[in-house]
């Protein structure tokens, strides 16, 4: 810079570039990133927001979201019960503070774990035509059992308890990422340079890792992005019909079950964990949207 | 023609198969002792034999499996634990309210969703586009339950246009049929609203860009025209295939609401069956459901040929 010269006196009638183009804005890492995929930006925050919501549940000013107080049931919000007390006087904010717990443990547990088994199960049948034709009638049979109806089933065979949920949702899932993964292999076996990894001698163990599971991934994490939302949904919708967690436990779900009862005179039991559901499930969604924008282009055109 | 029907009414005998021998086999599969879960903890062992024995849980998988497929197929879905009565009686004694529910959720969501698609892909890019998208993002995300409570207590409750709970059947009158069901099937459309506008609007877009469309925009036919003639004719197998495909969450959704609005269809009396751990009626439910399920995607591959004469099998 320093050895740039001016232009002698005279030479400055024409204007400077600053006066002609608008000031390019600076914009630092982070500032770019929120720019270029401001959904991500938004929908990770919310979704950060909520985490330290459910770890620090203690620390928020709550009390003990189970500790019955019968001597005062159904009080209205008030500045001594934010969200007023239920119908054996547990304090409704302490329950949907440490309800975010649930749902966001079932809600990642069910993406996680269901992309992880269908991504194996996916992979296997996409290489292997012999396991493909059975497993794939299978996975169609299970798919074409409404999930929550698959899960009732489920529940109401087993003790209600928060691993049961997950694993429920689980199987519900998990034929949704294999056939995802499976579509994916069939047309990646079709690549060239799939091919000439075959024809060079790899064997399909190594062709699967190196060549084959990078490229599921993308539309793996995008499709997880939106089961974990919907997880979230399922578990509250199970806990409300009463085929999810177990009462005792305080989740969203049944918070509502339990203002079911009096939700023509006293509302507010319901409407407070059904607005933090509903922004922790759009915060999640607009994460997947944001995730497949920017990791699956090809997808977003589609959808 | 013919014959592309037969194969595809062939190919879902294996489906229904697998998806028996699941519901079946649940029994089974499930960890610990289902009898003595079904009766509950306050049972006596008489009355955990007493199931055992009513579930068939004391003879062979197999035998038992054939058996209970048997009598399926001849529509025997088993006697309620509960109430003792045949569940395939149950069901169908339930069976309008549900179909009202879903036929009125149908046409609101088609009635709505597709000209909402429609706009959005016409107008890409402008506030409109934008106002659709926002509202398929918080359809997907505000869960079916809250928009009834939601509905109900702004409609209801507050305005008093339409009556909080209950079902007046179709036969008492179209009028208080139609205004018991109005706020469930606003509440149970908006998931589908934003499912169908969303795919409508993504392949209206694509269908724009072809070159008839610009061909015909050139020779001088009308905006509406394009849009409703030329190019919805040609993005219907996508939207259709949605339709099938969100069928399930149409049924999943309908069984909440049902409990929301307190309707009296086979969602409640799956309900209610959870709360009294009744599986034979939750079995003959889940088998319900995804028979209608399985026809109704059927129906929706049979379609295609209907929408595109391009497919030929």
């Amino acid at each position: 810079m320093s050895t740039t010269t001016l232009p002698p006196d005279g030479f400055n009638a024409a204007p400077k570039l600053a006066d002609v183009l608008p000031p390019r804005k600076e914009r630092g890492r982070i500032g770019m990133f929120i720019y270029r995929h401001p959904t991500i930006a938004v929908g990770g925050f919310m979704v950060s927001l909520f985490v330290l919501m459910a770890i620090f549940a203690p620390l928020l000013w709550t009390v003990d979201p189970t500790a019955l107080a019968p001597a005062r049931r159904t009080r209205p919000p008030s500045a001594q019960w934010w969200f007023g007390t239920d119908m054996l006087g547990r304090d409704v904010y302490s329950r949907v503070v440490y309800g975010a717990r649930i749902s966001l443990i079932v809600g990642f547990a069910t993406a996680i774990i269901s992309a992880v088994i269908g991504l194996t199960i996916g992979l296997i049948s996409g290489f292997i035509r012999a396991v493909d034709a059975v497993v794939m009638r299978v996975m169609d049979g299970l798919m074409s059992i409404p999930s929550i109806l698959l899960a009732i089933a489920m529940m109401a065979l087993t003790r209600a308890s928060v691993e049961n949920v997950i694993i429920a949702l689980v199987i519900a899932d998990v034929p949704r990422v294999a056939r995802l993964v499976r579509g994916v292999v069939l047309t990646l076996r079709e690549q060239p340079y799939v091919e000439a990894a075959v024809a060079a001698g790899t064997r399909t163990p190594m062709i699967i890792w190196k060549h084959i599971l990078p490229n599921t991934l993308a539309p793996v994490t995008v499709q997880a992005t939106f089961f974990c939302a919907s997880a979230m949904i399922s578990e509250a919708t199970l806990s409300f019909i009463g085929a999810g967690t177990p009462p005792i436990i305080p989740s969203w779900g049944n918070i509502m079950a339990e203002g079911r009862a009096l939700w023509q005179v006293k509302p507010y039991i319901v409407f407070f964990p059904a607005i933090f559901l509903s922004i922790t499930v759009l915060s999640v969604n607009l994460l997947g949207d944001g995730l497949r924008d920017a990791l699956d282009p090809r997808m977003a055109k589609r959808i | 023609m013919f014959a592309y029907t037969v194969r595809r009414v062939i190919a879902t005998i294996p489906v229904m198969g697998v998806v028996a021998l699941f519901v079946f086999s649940l029994l089974y599969l499930a960890p610990g002792d289902p009898a003595a879960i079904i009766a509950g903890d306050q049972a006596t062992p008489e009355d955990v034999e007493r199931i055992r024995a009513s579930l068939g849980l004391d003879r062979p998988f197999l035998v038992r499996f054939l058996e209970w497929l048997f009598r399926v197929l001849q529509g025997d879905l088993g006697v309620s634990i509960f109430t003792n009565l045949p569940v395939a009686h149950m069901i169908k004694q339930r069976l309008e309210p549900t179909f009202s529910l879903m036929a009125l959720t149908l046409a609101i969501a088609l009635t709505f969703a597709i000209p909402m698609g429609v706009l959005a892909a016409w107008k890409q890019g402008t506030w409109i586009d934008r106002l659709v998208m926002v509202f398929a993002v918080l359809g997907f995300s505000v869960p079916v339950f809250v928009v009834g409570y939601l509905l109900a207590y702004t409609f209801a409750l507050q305005l008093d246009w339409f009556p909080v709970q209950g079902y007046t059947p179709i036969a008492n009158g179209l009028g208080g049929w139609l205004s018991n069901l109005m706020l469930p099937a606003v509440a149970l459309g908006g998931v589908f609203i934003a499912l169908i506008a969303r795919i409508t609007r993504a392949t209206m877009l694509e269908v724009l860009s072809q070159d008839y469309v610009r061909t015909a925009k050139a020779k001088g036919v009308g905006q509406r025209a394009i849009l409703f003639v030329h190019a919805l004719k040609n993005a219907a197998v996508p939207i259709i295939t949605i339709i099938g495909l969100g069928f399930a969450g149409l049924i999943g959704g309908a069984v909440v609401t049902e409990s929301v609005f307190a309707i009296p269809g086979v969602g409640r009396l799956v309900v209610d069956a959870i709360l009294r751990r009744d599986y034979p009626v939750i079995q003959g439910v889940v088998l319900m459901f995804s028979f209608v399920y399985v026809i109704v995607n059927l129906i929706v591959d049979l379609l295609y040929t209907v929408f595109d004469p391009r497919i030929r099998y």
